[in-house]
């Protein structure tokens, strides 16, 4: 058959000795869950996407370009090149940053088809080394399950308060980690105590109730970030909103279906579509979540049973800057002086195209004089835990962003925690000073000053 | 089927040697890192290189060339890879020298309103450093969001604005070149606008990568104009469109850009990443932008607003800020790419005709679609009549590539009959070199295989680009010589 006709067609090809439950296969694409072939077939190979990808403007090699991915994966499936590591690498080495999807004029759905064809990989082959047990630990063992999200959070502040933290620094003890572990252990936020379980299941609204609505406390948010979802609590309850959180909710899957594990990545996806069911509106504070839950559609794709269910749910998520500047958020009164930047996560600007809101709801805080950043949709090189595993290239993307964060703001804001971290950890090695904050940090902040002057207790 | 464990091949003994000059991690060989190489925007014509090379320097180079030409191995450069006429597309075994790590800018001096940059620059970027400033680099080309000054130098690249500004060889002031032998020359002299000698920038300005390799760049860059202002009109008869567009000219204003798309091309557009919400049952529209002094402006603007309510016009505004500027021209300008989001796949022609003999060449492409059944848009460069044909079709349906390549050629063929050119900007490539013969005769296409023989004796250098092969099958017309007249064509390929 020639690759041309290769190209569309799905062949019926069972018995395969190495792929026992198979039933399909397309080209060289032989596993479950096979690649979407609709969406290679629109790009037109144009290139207009290249500049827009950090990976191509590092290494300015089109393998490692948008248009060299969808050609690579389109490759695979035409049985011109074999599912190997000289594949394997382009297709991981991307960011899952979406920069391409904003600048293709031709709509191609990037980083979904490339999630796709990870998934093929890593079915393909099974990971190894270093990469093998952080995947088998983190993604497998403690992301999925927030009880031990929350052991390993407690380890954490247990690490961070005992004077261990401090020992371990003093004697060197860390010079036995990676680098880039290493970097990370330093800015690692004081860890607070997670809001799921802590909180009642249902938090009312301040004053009369406007609506009810569920949020996402998310594994990482809120075991690193506990005080950001204190803070969204009470500025949604505060707006008048009733917050529910759901206690069967768990991980988004992101990072599972961000490395090509995809079956983790729908059990995830089943149990937040059921922990939800009750919810119209899904609001979200990380960007990352907010988009892999947009996008359990996809995740769905070839499964005619969860598919409705999961469009149902991926239609009620929003971003919480963004639900909160839509249904004309309380507007603070007291002055919060600050000078402040803005960086656009990958998953908030590219993945949700959200950028106005959050901006506008930090200009609209009296006080905060707001400057530019420079190509602040450029990705920082956290993008999930692509930090851990290539820490080259989130090393050199992360200086980019530090050079261009201007030289006198106070704070930087922006609106997913893996660029918390990744951009404090820029912080820190730049030794610079700025103060790294989620916007619904900041609203929660002018608020509490609004109560302060008002001489209300503000509760913690 | 090998799916065995992926085992490393070897470099080769000439591989081996071009990473000796440029170091290891720099040259590509295996095939998955290759095959995204295999063509360029152009994807009707693929070939597997031999390698990838990228290179730093003018020294790496020459040193590759040189390398290369002992070992008798052909060789392309490289920037972004947009073409449009398979330029940087391998027939199979060339070597790839990739220029766009070489982007730095060496040199700006606004004073003297110029800029020194390497090959692999890329385009818009350079407006952006010096916009703060208040300066600008005029070529404009659609693609100027990724291709590279480089690549523009090699295909005398146009855009929008060329109608007033002119395309990338008015813009050209030196250049560094590597030859085909590793030599190193400089050609243009600062300050001297006409050298005495042969007009080498004019020559090499254009050349598609087929004399040498440019390796420095200067540019004039020009004061931002004063003042901007953009029409958008719908209309709901192409003729009386194209009426309009004489008209403007005849009344001695030039447009910075005079735009036209038709109702397919808005089709696609109002599709892709930047809808503006055009009415989707006109039949064309034009935008229009004057630009110049502050002054002048309005009364052009009116002019223009007179022309197009004369001509029958549904509707016709001007943009009221600059953000809706930028938006009807980020619409314009993902034209191309946007046809991806109404066909899989779409072939680009790039003809000129004489601007006044556009509403019977549609009507001529109108044929052409209607017989090979295929859709057709049109994009248009009014102003200086370089007509774009987008030729929408599905590679994986049988056959199709097949009619959309004929009746891509016919395109070409009514330009060439109507007095016009095969090629505006996108150059001729694999794609039109046997659409060379529409209007060249032997004698004066011999001409010019002789200067190439001159520069590239062996041919080592992008072969097979250009001009026909020996032995192509291809029609052989003479035909439209007779007007060429009207639209002169010259070896850079724009008329107007
Ligand atoms: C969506 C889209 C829109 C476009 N719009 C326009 C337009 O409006 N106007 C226009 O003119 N073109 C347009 N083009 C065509 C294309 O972008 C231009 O031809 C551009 O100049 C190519 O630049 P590049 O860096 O991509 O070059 P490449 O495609 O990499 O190379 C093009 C040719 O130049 C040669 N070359 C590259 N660099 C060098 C060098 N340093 N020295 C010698 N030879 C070299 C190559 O060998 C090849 O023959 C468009 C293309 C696309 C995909
Ligand atoms: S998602 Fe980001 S890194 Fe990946 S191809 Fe797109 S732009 Fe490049
Ligand atoms: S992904 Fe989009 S922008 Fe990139 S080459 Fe394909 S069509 Fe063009």
């Amino acid at each position: 058959m020639s690759a041309e006709e290769n190209r569309l067609v799905t062949m019926l090809n069972a018995g395969k000795n190495d792929t026992p439950c198979q039933t399909k296969t397309l080209g060289n694409f032989l596993w479950d869950d096979l690649p979407d072939a609709t969406k290679w077939a629109d790009c037109v190979h144009c290139g207009m996407c290249l500049e827009a990808c950090p990976t191509y403007q590092e290494t300015g090699q089109e393998q490692h370009s948008p248009r060299g991915r969808v050609y690579l994966i389109k490759s695979v499936a035409e049985g011109k090149i074999d599912v190997n590591e000289a594949f394997s690498k382009p297709v991981f080495d991307c960011l899952d940053c979406r920069a391409c999807e904003t600048a293709c004029p031709a709509d191609v759905q990037v980083g979904g088809l490339i999630e796709e064809a990870r998934g093929q990989i890593r079915q393909a082959m099974p990971l190894t080394g270093f990469a093998g047990v952080l995947n088998k630990t983190l993604l497998r063992g403690i992301f999925p399950n927030l009880k031990r999200m929350k052991t390993l959070g407690g380890l954490m502040r247990f690490y961070q308060k005992s004077g261990i933290q401090r020992i371990a620094r003093k004697t060197g003890l860390l010079n036995i980690m990676p680098t880039h572990l290493k970097d990370m252990e330093s800015i690692l936020p004081e860890v607070g105590k997670p809001v799921l379980g802590r909180y009642p299941e249902v938090v009312p609204a301040e004053g009369e109730t406007k609506q009810r609505v569920g949020i996402l406390t998310g594994c990482i948010m809120d075991v690193m970030f506990s005080d950001v979802n204190e803070a969204t609590i009470r500025v949604l309850t505060h707006n008048g909103f009733e917050v529910g959180l759901p206690k069967q909710q768990g991980c988004c899957g992101a990072l599972h279906v961000h490395a090509g594990d995809r079956e983790t990545g729908k059990k995830l996806a089943k149990q937040n579509i059921e922990a939800f069911k009750d919810y119209d509106k899904i609001l979200v504070n990380a960007a990352g979540c907010g988009c892999a839950l947009k996008e359990y559609d996809e995740l769905f794709r070839n499964d005619p049973e969860m598919l409705p269910l999961a469009e149902e749910f991926s239609a009620k998520i929003e971003d919480v800057s963004k639900f909160l500047y839509d249904n004309d958020f309380d507007r603070p009164k007291t002055e919060v002086k600050t000078k402040i930047t803005y960086h656009d996560a990958c998953h908030l600007a590219h993945g949700q195209g959200v950028r106005f809101e959050p901006r506008q709801l930090l200009k609209e805080i009296p006080g905060v004089e707001m400057v530019d950043l420079p190509d602040a949709d450029r990705c920082c090189g956290s993008a999930g835990i692509y930090n851990l595993t290539h820490p080259e290239m989130a090393g050199a993307l992360l200086d980019r962003k530090m050079d261009d964060i201007p030289k006198d703001v106070e704070m930087i804001s922006m609106g997913n925690p893996g660029c918390m971290l990744q951009i404090a950890m820029g912080v820190q090695k730049h030794g610079r000073s700025e103060k790294v904050v989620h916007t619904v940090q900041l609203l929660d902040w002018a608020y509490e000053k609004d109560k302060e002057k008002l001489g209300k207790p503000v509760e913690s | 089927m090998n799916r065995k464990k992926h085992r490393r091949e070897k470099p080769d003994a000439v591989v081996q040697r071009l990473m000796n000059i440029v170091g290891e991690r720099e040259v590509f060989y295996l095939k998955e890192d290759l095959i995204s190489y295999e063509c360029d925007g152009y994807t009707m014509s693929k070939g597997m290189p031999k390698a990838v090379v990228f290179v730093k320097s003018t020294e790496h180079v020459s040193a590759v060339v040189r390398c290369l030409n002992e070992e008798k191995i052909p060789y392309i450069a490289r920037g972004a890879g947009t073409g449009l006429s398979g330029g940087a597309t391998p027939l199979g075994g060339e070597v790839i020298i990739s220029l766009v790590r070489m982007k730095r800018m060496l040199h700006l001096d606004l004073e003297n309103r110029k800029a020194v940059v390497e090959p692999g620059f890329i385009n818009l970027k350079l407006t952006q450093s010096i916009s703060d400033k208040g300066y600008y680099y005029a070529p404009d080309p659609s693609s100027q969001y990724a291709c590279t000054i480089g690549g523009n130098v090699a295909e005398n690249s146009g855009g929008a604005h060329c109608l007033k500004y002119g395309v990338t060889t008015n813009h050209i002031l030196g250049l560094e070149v590597v030859l085909p032998n590793g030599e190193v020359i400089e050609i243009g002299e600062e300050g001297i606008p006409d050298q005495p000698g042969y007009d080498l920038l004019g020559l090499l300005t254009g050349s598609e990568g087929t004399l040498g390799i440019v390796t420095k760049i200067t540019v004039k860059v020009l004061k931002n104009p004063e003042g901007k202002k953009t029409v958008l009109a719908y209309y709901d008869d192409i003729n009386d469109a194209s009426q309009a567009v004489s008209e403007i000219i005849a009344a001695g204003i030039i447009p910075a850009a005079l735009e036209m798309m038709d109702s397919i091309a808005i089709e696609g557009v109002e599709s892709a990443a930047y809808p503006v919400g055009h009415p989707r049952d006109i039949a064309a529209f034009l935008l229009i932008e004057v630009d110049g002094i502050a002054a002048g402006i309005d009364d052009q603007i009116d002019e223009i607003l007179t022309v197009c309510k004369h001509n029958n016009v549904r509707e016709v505004k001007v943009a009221k800020d600059e953000a809706e500027r930028g938006l009807w021209w980020a619409n314009r300008k993902m034209g191309f790419g946007a046809m991806g989001a109404i066909s899989p796949d779409y072939l680009v022609q790039d003809g000129v005709i004489p601007r006044t003999r556009l509403p019977e060449v549609l009507g001529k492409i109108a044929e052409i679609s209607k017989k090979y059944e295929l859709r057709i848009a049109n994009i248009f460069h009014a102003g200086d009549g370089n007509l774009h044909p987008l030729i929408l079709f599905d590679a994986s349906i049988p056959g199709q590539s097949e009619r959309a390549a004929k009746a891509g050629s016919e395109c070409l063929k009514v330009c060439a009959d109507v007095g016009g050119s095969i090629t505006g900007e996108h150059g001729v490539g694999i794609e039109k070199s046997a659409e060379m013969r529409f209007i060249f005769s032997d004698a004066e296409m011999t001409a010019q295989t002789n200067i190439r023989a001159v520069f590239n004796p062996e041919d080592l250098l992008n072969p097979g680009k250009l001009f026909p092969q020996p032995g192509q099958c291809v029609e052989i017309k003479q035909a439209g010589q007779g007007d060429r007249s009207t639209v002169p064509v010259n070896a850079m390929g724009r008329g107007d």
